[in-house]
């Protein structure tokens, strides 16, 4: 594999642990959602012009299309989050629990 | 929610899972994904309590990071195979088979990715828990489904095995009805997953089954909005028919013998037997008996016996029922009824 397809597979991971391992407050878990999202945009775009892959020239930018969505929905959640409590640390979301 | 906003939301919630079901690309079947995910938090947060909007949050971060790592599969196996489709997924690339698989059992519910389902199902009404527990789950095991030949059968066997205990085990300790049916959840899934590596037509059969037992229970318990254990308990007063589908629906998802519940968990042991997994098959019908129980708790309770009330509440003025009640009778003998055509199934494959 070659080194640069590491190193962003290495971004792509340390943003799925910040995104899984979140202190306290929600948009840092959001941001990590856009880090994954920028480090599969990079690398699907270098897979895709290195194996010439032309009718696959689409899918970054769909892939951007959809992960701005889903920002946007986070966003919009997180609004009501705070809305509702002041501040959006997750310590705030003990609600449901068993 | 206004009726053309609601009709927009819930064609959306349709167009993302049908995509998903007739792509053989895995961009459209990513899109797919998204489409439902997005479209069904207007849904989750229809009644703006906190409640909702916690449910809300939960779900729609572990289904944002669910829908990444599946991205991420994606794209990886592009790198090493060059292609997009579905049905080639090289199952000896451990990174590819072991991403896959924590994609879609995320999106699942499946332990050890279980713990947003309860929270979830509780903090929302009891339509939108059964969209939830039902809808949802079609898109990702019609992906699973499509892809079973390459998926590592050890580690879904474990994934199935670990969802069947803490099925049993966590609705041991709930009066909250909604969170008893999530828990159901996780444990059905853990039958239909053990099998999908061998027969996956079992796994339809059961999730078949499980849709329409899942469907009858939440539709049961919306006709008087019963949402704990307490309030199930006066029900033989309000509506003692529905007392009646509750018991026989009940002991039909627990797996009981003369009902259609134990067809699937019949068969899939059955199917794991004849595959040398016998170990297998005994940990997983052992472990049916503790969702057998809870289900025995909530029927003791509602149906065989009366609840001591007041004397005022028992003499109560008999309205009619209000709520709309869709296919439920034709829903109830499917699904507790139909054991004794099981023979169909030696026509099958």
């Amino acid at each position: 594999m070659p080194s640069i397809s590491i190193n962003i597979i290495l971004a792509f991971t340390a943003a799925l642990l910040g995104m899984l391992m979140f202190r306290s407050h929600m948009m840092s878990s959001l941001l990590c959602l856009e880090g994954m999202m920028l480090s599969m945009f990079i690398l699907s775009t270098l897979i895709i012009l290195n194996m010439q892959f032309t009718t696959s020239f689409i899918m970054p930018i769909l892939l951007l299309v959809f992960a701005a969505c889903e920002a946007a929905i986070g966003l919009a959640l997180l609004v009501t989050v705070s809305n509702i409590y002041g501040l959006d640390h997750i310590q705030n979301l003990n609600l449901l629990q068993c | 929610m206004k009726l053309p906003i609601l009709t927009i939301v819930m064609t959306t919630i349709f167009t993302g899972t049908m995509l998903t079901m007739i792509s053989s690309h895995w961009l459209l079947i990513w899109i797919g994904l998204e489409i439902n995910m997005l479209s069904i938090i207007p849904i989750l947060t229809k009644n703006q309590k906190p409640r909702s909007t916690e449910a809300a949050t939960k779900y729609f971060l572990t289904q944002a990071t669910a829908s990444m790592l599946l991205m991420f599969t994606i794209v990886f196996n592009a790198m090493h195979s060059g292609q997009w489709t579905t049905t080639n997924i090289d199952p000896n690339n451990m990174i590819v088979s072991l991403t896959m698989i924590i994609a879609l059992t995320m999106k699942l519910g499946m332990t050890p990715f279980h713990f947003w389902v309860p929270e979830v199902t509780q903090g929302v009404s009891l339509m939108t828990g059964m969209l939830l527990l039902t809808w949802q789950k079609l898109a990702p095991i019609s992906i699973m489904m499509q892809m079973f030949t390459s998926i590592n059968s050890i580690i879904l066997l474990l994934i199935a095995l670990m969802s069947v205990l803490v099925g049993g085990w966590g609705g041991l300790n709930q009066t909250q009805l909604r969170k008893i049916l999530a828990y159901s959840s996780i444990a059905h899934m853990g039958w239909m997953m053990a099998i999908l590596t061998f027969c996956p037509s079992l796994t339809m059969l059961n999730l078949l089954i499980y849709l329409m037992l899942t469907i009858i229970m939440f539709t049961m318990l919306n006709m008087n909005t019963n949402t704990t254990t307490l309030t199930l308990s006066n029900l033989w007063n309000k509506s003692p028919t529905i007392t009646m589908m509750i018991l026989i629906s009940l002991l039909s998802l627990g797996g009981l013998p003369p009902l259609t519940g134990f067809l699937p968990k019949w068969v899939i042991i059955q199917e794991l037997t004849k595959n040398n997994n016998i170990a297998m098959a005994t940990v997983m019908a052992i472990m049916a008996l503790l969702n057998l129980y809870f289900y025995m708790r909530l029927i003791y309770s509602t149906s065989l016996t009366l609840f001591p009330t007041p004397n005022n509440i028992k003499m109560k003025w008999q309205f009619q029922p209000k709520k709309r009640s869709l296919f439920l009778s034709p829903l109830i003998i499917l699904s507790t009824l139909t054991l004794p055509l099981s023979p169909v199934f030696s026509t099958l494959n």
